[in-house]
This record gives structure tokens, C-alpha cells and sequence, in this order.
């Protein structure tokens, strides 16, 4: 697949440039490429003019180019002088030069406005400070471009208001900066300029006036739906799954609240990160719900394992195929009849294999899963149909409420076509469908219904009829920050 | 469950090996090797070993490890032997409390069942012992927080004593007339109680002294045949009956056993699964404690199963006859052993090949645990759990509660191992008993196809590994190789397997991707 087509940016010293798009645009894999740590099929990079090409991470340091992950590359137990000069330790008759080391880490730290001592272990210090450190330890190498990828995602207002102040000054001292993000607020507020990805490719450039919110929602997603999505009327029923104010472990400051009814497909729309995993995996038993009640059918459950919850007819197909949805060495029949083995026992707690053989030649024959037996090691299959396997192990089970993540992922486009048809008809069979999805246009291209989550909280529910590209990035980039920048 | 093609050919290859070796051992030294006693032992050997391989190799498929297993061993033993530890005990013997010369009395525990007249056997220790009669019953009273009778004796006691930190001061029990002695026969009084084979007699008497008799036969009527003779005898002597006392019967001695390692697996599978400690550190913990434990529960004292020669030992030692007879003999006797025969008549010296019980047993774990692995719901959980236990969890399977019967398994299973190798071996010093087990367990599993990754290996693999294991060690011994280089041979083979097997894996992934 092609994660990025053809596309071109300069970078001029001293600028804030931001890059931004929707999941799956090809921002990350622009900015690895530039970082060194993928190498491009194709296309030139100058530095000062000059035609360069980095093979390694360490080439990209040496031209000034440095990449900052969205999840911190520190080493938890050495102090801040030591990670700064990780690999790079000043030596003396080659023992490392530990004087040498905080002299030179208290220069870079005032740099970037850290008043702490060198030797502080990182881990006793917050995100926002190891952020901090991050970026004295580019500056160590004399960066002269800081790639940013998503450096708010895990820090405070307050941590995020001083790492503005913090870019803002590396740029008056002629550091370039490339910012990562789908706040778009903040974007606004830092960027001389933004790129707008689509797909992959180039789509619009924002300069000066032009970065308002709505200019960027607009060219981040506006394209045509396609007649990809066959869409029949299903008749709607009673309310299956109700969740009240559940708050999960990984975002427990907001509650959430939903319901999916009999033959519905609702979608979960948001952002990477905004939390609708989680919920999924706590309505599912994964996670346990630190509070709030799931009710199944009208009646309160209460679910404390994933076992709880397929015996209340609950199935999830999860978003990591290979980790979580399939036994990866295991045979097609293995992985189909996993969930159903303790339902078709004996009471003495035999195994029916003939059962399960039966289930999985029907599974293999409904959702057409191209295989040459039902012994084949589900690693030889393709994306798509280690999916339909999944989907066969849960639908063999026949279950009531059925919870989709990211059900698409890494699929051909016609095994995707495939699924969304299956979906429509478990719906058309009165199951009902919550589905986790980063596509906008399969949200809107299927949903009766969707919520839209932005950092843990459910930020919207839109109708069928408000389905549409801008309505849902307005709410999973939430618009209310927006309305709080503005003030 | 999934790759069966695979795990097919790792029994097919180490088959072979195994039949390879077997070749090498008949051929180089067939009169010693082809002997039925040696392939009785190689049986029983690979019998005890392959319990605990078998229940390691759950652990193992489970993706865990189990390193307490040869601790475990130890300790299981050494409860069996404490739990089945018998005591003589004089019929009717009680404590005595205090002596008083002068008023020619002695307090005995009030739950005796005395009467006026009755001769009684007082015993502190050699010197101060004999016979007294019971002159008078006094009453009840208390003596130190015990309750006692006052009996008066004749004759008076020589001088008097008191108990010292709440020990009595010696025992006294209730003799019996002997009527008639002659041979190895005695006939005891009709009052006397009803003893059985194994109880013993002793003999007192006021001026001789006294002897311990062991009852071969017990009669109507107490006639009673001893497994020896004793010229000094006569029916002038008293009789103590003494009855043997085991702690434990043996079927509450073996459930005992089984309850305690039960428990200890469930610990091991609790602390691995909800406190998420790490198996390798849980049972290492558990190597060293159950070590100590047996070591402390017997004092350090090598203990054994003496008093069950004809039960327990009978069950080691016992083989079934297959009727088959053969022996190994030199074509010409006077020639070297290059040409040889088997003779398969009793008559040239052939000799019956029977077929150990403890192999029967294992048998029997063989059948169950093939049928638990793969026909029953937790078997396949358990392949499931320990290729990936995530995905597990994420199919709705109580991924804990799998894994701690993992270990369940394998504790139960080393339990059983532990009293199959201690009526066995029927001497159990508790410092060394099963030093090394578990790695012997953990490396016929290996060499039988387990990996350590999880998920992979199976029940026949591990029987055929431990097989291996066993004959490796038989031919050591055999082809006169050094036995200091005992375990350096058994490492190269193992590493030899597994890296043929790693090779085989590559090669086969290689090929199959040249096919996609």
C-alpha cells in the first residue's frame, strides 16, 4: 500500500510549519522519512540546497534534522544529563565524563526554559518536563529542524501553554519547526503555515489569514462519498446495549453515556487516541469500568471478563488482528471454534470437534473466506480474511450486540466492500452494531447512527441525516476548544 | 491443534534418534543392554520420569515453568514417609505422673482401665523398671493440671518421683498371663486383646530380661506363632501386647499427599496469574522452600517405608510377567561378545520379562493426559492460552483459571512422581532426594517437541523424550563412558535436538514461503 503520493514541502529557517490531515493521510510517514527512519521510494531531499539522503536516523541528527515521537524515547532510570548525551557521552581517558556532562545539559536547559538539575532520574519528572528534556537533548545536536508528532497528546493545558512558549522562542532563535497535530487550535495558534494531507497526497496549503478551523476541516476531508456503500433499510428494535456514565481506567475523569438498539449500526467516530478502544474494551470486560453500569437487554450486568461478557451475547472483534483477534499459529477451525468450545462440550467437559468443524464450514462458506482447508494456520491468509476468521469465530456464537474496532484495517478494497455488506446484513438480522471507526467516510457511508469521542469523552451523537464529514471532525477535533480559543 | 503436520515429524525425528540409540546400544553391548533386568530398569526409570515430565510439559504449554519439581518430589516423599510412620504402641499403656515410695503409690493418668489385682508393667527406663500389682484404687484428683488416679501397688516402689516440665515420669500398661510357650508358639491369656500379624509381644519378667517378639500368625484364642524362637522363654514371663500403629492408613497418607501438593499448584497458579509474578521466580522461591521444608519436617533424617515392605514395596518392586523369557548369551561361550544370541528358553537360562507396575501407572497418565490435552474443552484452552493468551482472554476464555490448572497439573502430577519414586527407592535422604529433577522433567519435554514459547508439544513427545533421556543415561553406563561426563552428554543431545528442530522450523518456513 501507499502510505504517501508524491508530495513536497519546503521549510524555511525560523517558521512553524504544521502539518495536519486525517488518520491515515501519510503525515507520520512523511515525517519519518525525513527523520530517517524509513527511506523514501522515491524523491529528493535538500538540506541548505544541497541533495542529501538519509539512510539512518543518525544521518538525519547530523543535518540538524531531529524527530521528536509522540511517545517519549527517554530511558526512565538515567538522570537528564545522561539521557541528553545518550550515546554521545563526552569521554575522559574513556570514562564517561559525568562533570563534563551536566556542565553542558544546564546550558541546554536554560535553552529550553528547565530549571532542573541535570541529575534528576527522567522518571520523577512529569511528561511536560520529560518533553522538556526531549527537546534540550535535539538541541545538544544543534538540531535546526524539530519534527513534533503530536507532542500535546499527553500533556496538561497548563504543560502545553509553556511547550507553545518554549516553540515559539526556539523560532525566534531560527530553529524550524514542523508540528504535528489534530488540535487544530493549537495548530492555529503556532503555525505560520499549515499543509493539509489527504490520502496521502498534497491537498492545500493554509498561510497566514487563511488557518481558521473551518478551512481545515474543510480540506481535510471533502471528498465524494462514493456508491460504495449498498445501503438496504433495516427495521430498528429495542435498545440492546445501554451504557450509563461509564468512566474507563484510561480516561476517568469523563463519563460516558450510549445505546445501540436491535439492528442499528452505530458508529464511533474520533481521532486515534480518543479513547473509543478503551470503551469498547470495557464494555467487553477487558478493562474493568471504574464506575457507571452497562445494561444488556434492559437488565444491569455486570461484566468482569470477556467470558461474562460473550455469555450475555456480547461479541468484539478487536482492532490488533494478530495479537488479539486471532491465535495467529492456529488453524482456521482452531480460531473459529475457540469461543464456542465450552458452549458445545459434553458435561464431562469433551470438546465436539465435529461441531466445530461444521460451524467453521459454514462460517467458511457465509462469509466466504478464501482458504484451502480449515486446517490452514491462519498466518498464511490475507488481511481480509483473517478478519472474516474473527468475525466467523463471533458470528458462530450468534451474538446480540456485536462491537466492531476498526473492523477495516488493513483490509483490500474488496474484502472491505465484503464486510461492510456483512455488517449491513447482521443488521438487516436484527444485531446490533457498534463499530469503532478512523475512516470518515465508512462512518458516514454506514452508520443509522454515530457518536463522535474526543479524548475520552463523548463529544456528540449525530443522526443519520447530520452524518457528514465536517459535523463529525468538528466534534472529534471538539469544537469547544475552538470556542475557547476564539475567546 | 493447529500444526499437527509439525508436530508429527518432532515425534517421527526423535523416534528415530531414539531407535538410532537403541541400535548403538545392541550392538555395542548387547549381553548387558538386551538383559531383561536392564530393560525392566530402563521402564521403570523412564515410568517415574515421565510423570513429571508429562506434568511439566502443561506448565510448559501453558508457556510458564516449573522449577520446584524436584523440591517437590522431595517433599511429597517425606510426607508419605511422616504421614505412614508407625509407632509400637503397649495396648492400654498410659502415663505415670508420680511416684511415692513411702506410701507405696503411683499416679497414673485417670483414663486407665485398671482393675484390683491386676499386674501391670511399669517402665521409666532400664534401670527403673517391673513388675506391680494393683493393691487398691484410690480416687481422682488433680496433679499438676492432670487429672489422675492413685493406685497402690505391692511391691512398694523403691523411691520416689516426680514429673519434670509436664513430661510424665514413665509409661505402665496391663500384662497378660502366658499360658502355654514352646518353639516360636505362645499362647497368650483369653483377656488378653486380639493381636494381628506384624504386632509384636513383650515379654517381661521380674528377675529376667525382657524381650520384644514380632507375631508372625495370630489364632483363635491368641495362640500366636513369633518369627522366632527363644530358648530363654517360658510361660513363667508376662505378656505386653503391643500394637502397631501406623499415623496414617495408606489411602489417607496418599489423599494427604495429593491435598498438600493440590494446594501448592493452586498457590503457584494464584500468585503467577493475580499478583503477575513471574513464573520462574515463584517456583525458584518454591525450590527452595519445599527443600528447606522436607529438610525441617524430618529432622534431616533419611526416612523410609521399612514397615511396608509387603504393600507399598510390593507395588515398587512388583512387575507383571509377560511370560516372554529371553537372555542375551555369547555364541561360543569362551569367544568375545562380537557374536551373540538370544536364548528364549528357560531351561538355556532365559529369564522372565516382567513389566514394572509404576509403568502401568504411567500408562495411565499417558492415556489421560493425551485425552485432557486434546479432547476436553481445558486441553484446548490451555494450547490456546499459551500460543497467545491475549487473544485468549479476547475469545472469552478464563485465561487465570487455565493457566493456574497448568499448574495444578503439574504439582499433582510431581506428587505422584514424588511417592512413585520414594516407595522406590524406599530411602529418602530430604537434603538431595530430587536435586536435579525438574531439569531432567523440563529437558524431556523440551526434547519431545515442548517449546518453551507456549502452546507447542504434546503428550507422546514428552513420553518419547524422557525415553531418550533415560536411555542416554543407560548407555553411559553401558558404553563404559565416563559417568563424570553424565550430564554433558545429555546437554549436547538436547542441544543437538532442539537446534535440528529449530533448523527443521526455518527450513520449512523458508520453503513455504518460496511456495506462497
Amino acid at each position: 500500500m501507499r502510505a504517501l503520493h508524491q508530495v513536497s514541502l519546503t521549510l524555511k529557517p525560523g517558521e512553524v510549519l504544521s502539518v495536519i490531515g486525517e488518520n491515515g493521510a501519510g503525515k507520520s510517514t512523511l515525517m519519518k522519512i525525513l527523520a530517517g527512519v524509513q527511506p523514501a521510494d522515491s524523491g529528493e531531499i535538500f538540506v541548505d540546497g544541497k541533495k542529501t539522503a538519509f539512510e539512518s536516523t543518525r544521518a538525519a541528527m547530523d543535518h540538524g534534522i531531529v524527530l521528536i515521537h509522540q511517545e517519549l524515547n527517554l530511558c526512565d532510570n538515567l538522570n537528564v544529563g545522561q539521557n541528553i548525551f545518550l550515546g554521545r557521552e563526552p569521554r575522559k581517558f574513556g570514562i564517561v565524563n559525568s562533570r563534563e556532562i551536566s556542565q553542558k545539559s544546564e546550558e541546554f536547559l536554560r535553552r529550553v526554559g528547565l530549571s532542573v538539575s541535570p541529575k534528576t532520574i527522567v522518571g520523577r519528572l512529569t511528561i511536560g518536563k520529560q518533553q522538556m528534556v526531549e527537546i534540550a537533548k535535539a538541541l545538544s545536536v544543534d538540531a535546526r529542524v524539530l519534527i513534533m508528532d503530536e507532542p500535546t497528546s499527553s500533556l496538561s493545558s497548563k504543560e502545553s501553554a509553556s511547550l507553545f512558549e518554549l516553540i515559539e522562542s526556539l523560532r525566534d532563535q531560527g530553529v524550524s519547526i514542523i508540528y504535528i497535530s489534530h488540535r487544530l487550535a493549537e495548530v492555529k495558534r503556532l503555525s505560520d503555515r499549515v499543509i493539509v494531507l489527504r490520502d496521502g497526497e498534497y491537498c492545500n496549503e493554509l498561510i497566514g489569514d487563511e488557518i481558521t478551523h473551518a478551512n481545515m476541516v474543510s480540506n481535510m476531508v471533502g471528498r465524494d462519498i462514493s456508491q460504495f456503500y449498498n445501503r438496504t433499510p433495516h427495521k430498528i428494535g429495542e435498545t440492546v446495549l445501554k451504557v450509563n456514565n461509564l468512566r474507563t481506567p484510561h480516561w476517568p475523569q469523563h463519563p460516558v453515556s450510549l445505546e445501540v438498539k436491535a439492528g442499528e449500526i452505530v458508529g464511533l467516530a474520533g481521532l486515534v487516541g480518543s479513547g473509543r478502544t478503551e470503551l469498547l474494551r470495557s464494555i467487553f470486560g477487558i478493562d474493568r469500568p471504574l464506575s457507571g453500569s452497562v445494561e444488556i437487554g434492559k437488565q444491569t450486568v455486570k461484566i468482569r471478563n470477556p467470558k461474562e461478557a460473550v455469555n450475555h451475547g456480547i461479541a468484539l472483534v478487536p482492532e490488533d488482528r494478530k495479537q488479539h483477534g486471532l491465535i495467529i499459529d492456529l488453524s482456521v477451525q482452531d480460531n473459529i471454534g475457540i469461543a464456542g468450545l465450552q458452549k458445545h462440550a459434553n458435561r464431562f467437559g469433551f470438546a465436539n470437534f465435529q461441531k466445530q468443524k461444521s460451524d467453521t464450514e459454514i462460517m467458511i462458506d457465509r462469509l466466504g473466506i478464501k482458504t484451502p482447508s480449515d486446517r490452514q494456520i491462519s498466518k498464511f491468509l490475507s488481511g481480509g480474511n483473517q478478519q472474516k476468521v474473527v468475525l466467523g469465530k463471533w458470528l458462530s456464537m450468534a451474538p446480540k450486540l456485536l462491537l466492531l474496532d476498526e473492523p477495516t484495517r488493513g483490509v483490500d478494497i474488496g474484502a472491505k466492500q465484503e464486510i461492510y455488506q456483512l455488517i449491513e446484513k447482521l443488521a438487516s438480522e436484527s444485531m446490533a452494531i457498534l463499530f469503532v471507526s478512523s475512516e470518515l467516510e465508512e462512518v458516514i457511508g454506514i452508520s443509522d447512527r454515530a457518536y463522535v469521542m474526543h479524548e475520552g469523552q463523548l463529544t456528540g451523537e449525530l443522526d443519520r441525516s447530520e452524518l457528514n464529514e465536517e459535523s463529525i471532525m468538528r466534534l472529534a477535533t471538539n469544537t469547544a476548544e475552538l470556542k475557547e480559543a476564539k475567546t | 491443534m493447529g500444526d499437527r503436520g509439525t508436530g508429527l515429524l518432532k515425534i517421527a525425528g526423535i523416534t528415530t534418534l531414539l531407535l538410532l540409540l537403541w541400535c548403538i546400544l545392541i550392538w555395542d553391548s548387547p549381553l548387558s543392554f538386551l538383559t531383561t533386568n536392564n530393560l525392566e530398569n530402563l521402564l521403570r526409570r523412564t515410568a517415574l520420569y515421565g510423570v513429571l515430565g508429562i506434568g511439566v510439559a502443561f506448565v510448559i504449554i501453558s508457556s510458564g515453568i516449573d522449577l520446584s519439581i524436584g523440591s517437590l518430589v522431595c517433599l511429597a516423599a517425606c510426607l508419605l514417609a511422616l504421614f505412614l510412620h508407625v509407632d509400637y504402641v503397649p495396648v492400654g499403656q498410659v502415663d505415670v505422673w508420680q511416684v511415692r515410695a513411702d506410701a507405696s503409690t503411683i499416679s497414673v493418668a485417670a483414663n486407665h482401665g485398671f482393675n484390683e489385682g491386676d499386674e501391670l508393667w511399669y517402665y521409666k527406663d532400664r534401670r527403673n523398671k517391673g513388675l506391680v500389682k494393683v493393691a487398691g484404687i484410690g480416687g481422682t484428683e488433680i496433679l499438676d493440671g492432670t487429672s489422675v488416679t492413685v493406685l497402690t501397688v505391692d511391691p512398694a516402689p523403691k523411691r520416689d518421683q516426680d514429673s519434670e516440665e509436664g513430661k510424665p515420669v514413665g509409661k505402665i500398661s496391663s500384662t497378660f498371663d502366658v499360658i502355654n510357650y514352646g518353639g516360636n508358639a505362645a499362647e497368650l491369656d483369653s483377656n488378653a486383646p486380639k493381636l494381628k500379624h506384624n504386632d509384636k509381644v513383650l515379654f517381661v519378667h521380674n528377675s529376667e530380661t525382657s524381650r520384644e517378639k514380632t507375631v508372625d500368625q495370630a489364632g483363635e484364642n491368641n495362640q500366636l506363632i513369633l518369627t522366632d524362637e527363644d530358648s530363654g522363654l517360658n510361660a513363667e514371663f508376662r505378656a505386653v501386647p503391643i500394637r502397631k500403629t501406623p499415623y496414617m492408613s495408606i489411602p489417607l497418607a496418599l489423599l494427604s499427599v495429593f491435598g498438600i501438593v493440590l494446594c501448592l499448584g493452586v498457590i503457584h497458579g494464584l500468585l503467577i496469574t493475580r499478583l503477575k509474578m513471574q513464573p520462574f521466580v515463584v517456583t525458584l522461591c518454591g525450590l527452595l522452600i519445599y527443600r528447606g521444608l522436607s529438610r525441617w519436617l524430618t529432622n534431616d533424617q533419611t526416612v523410609g517405608f521399612i514397615e511396608y515392605q509387603e504393600t507399598l514395596g510390593k507395588v515398587a518392586t512388583g512387575r507383571w510377567e509377560t511370560g516372554i523369557q529371553f537372555m542375551p548369551v555369547k555364541v561360543d561361550p569362551a569367544g568375545d561378545a562380537s557374536s551373540w544370541k538370544l536364548v528364549w528358553d528357560s531351561a538355556e537360562g532365559a529369564q522372565m520379562f516382567g513389566i514394572p507396575y509404576s509403568f502401568f501407572i504411567f500408562l495411565g497418565v499417558i492415556f489421560t493426559a493425551i485425552i485432557f490435552l486434546n479432547l476436553t474443552v481445558w486441553g484446548r484452552h490451555l494450547q490456546a492460552v499459551g500460543r497467545n493468551e491475549e487473544a485468549a482472554r479476547y475469545s472469552g476464555i478464563s485465561t487465570h483459571r487455565i493457566t493456574t490448572l497448568a499448574y495444578v497439573l503439574c504439582a499433582v502430577l510431581t506428587g505422584l512422581g514424588g511417592v512413585m519414586f520414594a516407595i522406590d527407592s524406599n530411602s529418602i535422604a530430604p537434603s538431595s532426594f530430587g536435586n536435579f529433577f525438574e531439569l531432567y522433567a523440563i529437558a524431556a519435554a523440551v526434547l519431545g517437541g515442548c517449546s518453551l514459547r507456549g502452546g507447542e508439544g504434546s503428550i507422546l513427545g514428552v513420553v518419547v523424550g524422557t525415553a531418550l533421556m533415560q536411555t542416554l543415561y543407560n548407555s553411559i553406563v553401558l558404553l563404559k563412558i565416563p559417568d563424570e561426563l553424565e550430564f554433558t552428554i545429555i546437554g549436547a543431545v538436547i542441544l543437538f535436538g532442539v537446534a535440528g528442530d529449530e533448523l527443521t522450523r526455518m527450513l520449512a518456513a523458508k520453503f513455504r514461503s518460496k511456495e506462497a
